[in-house]
């Protein structure tokens, strides 16, 4: 009868414990993609659609932005779908500092160029999925590890006297779909 | 019977301990400091990473970055000091001045932001300024430079905290395009000192 006990309790013990390693493995794989899906439904719904671009068109801290954002910072972010085909990114840089950041699904910013390691002021880049034709695209292609993620484009604002310059230069930007 | 019993005894202990694991996970994710809790003790009042972002990033690390401060650029681009405390070990506190005095930083460009920890969002204030940046701070001509956080009005580079008191803030130095002078000594570079003024 004892060891029946003990048996019964070891084994309720065990079952315990490794589903609470395993519930809270899931929990932290999983916390990035959520946090990464309701940013990308915001940007979609923000700017009407995914494969699009929404800009920022305001200097100074804001109450809707992501938690810790850098208000020095004007974005444009794109939330994109690459299952129908690559996306296109192009535009010119902003001189102050200009980036172009990619993040795959997981939260991993695996792509980052900034306005000083291109060859121009122009860019042109073509975000596709693996083994999806962009030969005849131009442009300079750049791989994402997953089909959604998220673009964003920074520009820093030294003071509110840069925003007229930093929106001409959003509303000559193009962001989406090939045809 | 009994193998019954202990059928729904299993599923019991399952449940039980799934909503337990995923609440104790989910609070431990999004506790305010969390975030931070990898990061590296630079110099006892600053903290470093250079895991924002990165493939090489633990997935405790990338699910506390995700959920506190998420879209952060890797370190190839950008790295991240923070701080919570002043440079005697004591919270950063809303009803306290403090003066930030900072070295010349060789990198392309650096921002001092100040974020309520709690909400870990900006402070709303009249000024609606939550930070200052290495173009509109002023320098004196051996380059350094001197913020002053207060809940009221200073004459230079004030950076309001929130006007509410006892509540806690924190400061976060972000550094773009470090130059390989910077980048090669990181993070045991010169930081600002966090001064308390007075309280």
């Amino acid at each position: 009868m004892l060891n029946r006990i003990l048996f019964y309790s070891l084994a309720a013990i065990a079952l315990a414990a490794v589903t609470f390693f395993v519930t809270c493995n899931m929990v932290i794989q999983k916390a990035p993609e959520k946090v990464m899906s309701t940013i990308e439904a915001r940007i979609a719904a923000g700017v009407g659609s995914w494969n699009a671009c929404f800009h920022n068109q305001v200097y100074g801290p804001r109450t809707n932005a992501a938690r810790r954002a850098n208000p020095d910072s004007i974005i444009s972010s794109m939330a994109y779908d690459l299952s129908d085909g690559p996306v296109r990114v192009a535009g010119e840089t902003w001189p102050r500092y200009w980036s172009l950041s990619f993040y795959q699904q997981n939260s991993d910013n695996f792509f980052v160029v900034n306005d000083l390691e291109l060859e121009s002021s122009s860019f042109d880049f073509v975000l596709a999925l693996e083994g999806q034709d962009t030969d005849a695209l131009g442009g300079t292609t750049v791989v994402s590890p997953t089909a959604k993620g998220i673009m964003l484009v920074r520009r820093f604002a030294a003071d509110a006297s840069d925003m007229p310059g930093i929106i001409a230069n959003q509303d000559a930007m193009t962001c989406g779909p090939i045809d | 019977m009994k193998y019954l019993i202990a059928l729904v005894g299993a599923i019991l202990i399952v449940a039980a301990t799934f909503f337990v694991a995923r609440a104790t996970t989910v609070k431990s994710l999004t506790s305010e400091t969390s975030i931070f809790d990898t990061f590296e003790d630079v110099n006892g009042t600053w903290l470093f990473s250079d895991k924002i972002g990165a493939a090489a990033a633990s997935g405790v690390e990338r699910a506390r970055v995700a959920l506190g401060g998420p879209l952060g650029l890797s370190a190839k681009e950008a790295v991240y000091f923070v701080t919570q405390q002043d440079d005697d070990g004591a919270p950063l506190r809303s009803q306290c001045a403090y003066r930030i005095t900072g070295p010349p930083i060789d990198t392309r460009w650096w921002s001092l932001a100040l974020y309520d920890t709690i909400t870990q969002h900006y402070v709303p204030n009249a000024e609606n300024r939550s930070s200052w940046n290495s173009v509109s701070v002023l320098r004196a001509d051996d380059g350094t430079w001197v913020i002053q956080v207060a809940p009221t009005p200073q004459e230079e580079a004030w950076l309001p905290s929130q006007e509410t008191a006892d509540k806690t803030f924190e400061l976060m130095l972000r550094v773009y395009n470090p130059s390989d002078a910077t980048r090669a000594r990181l993070p045991n570079i010169e930081l600002p000192t966090v001064e308390r003024v007075s309280c």
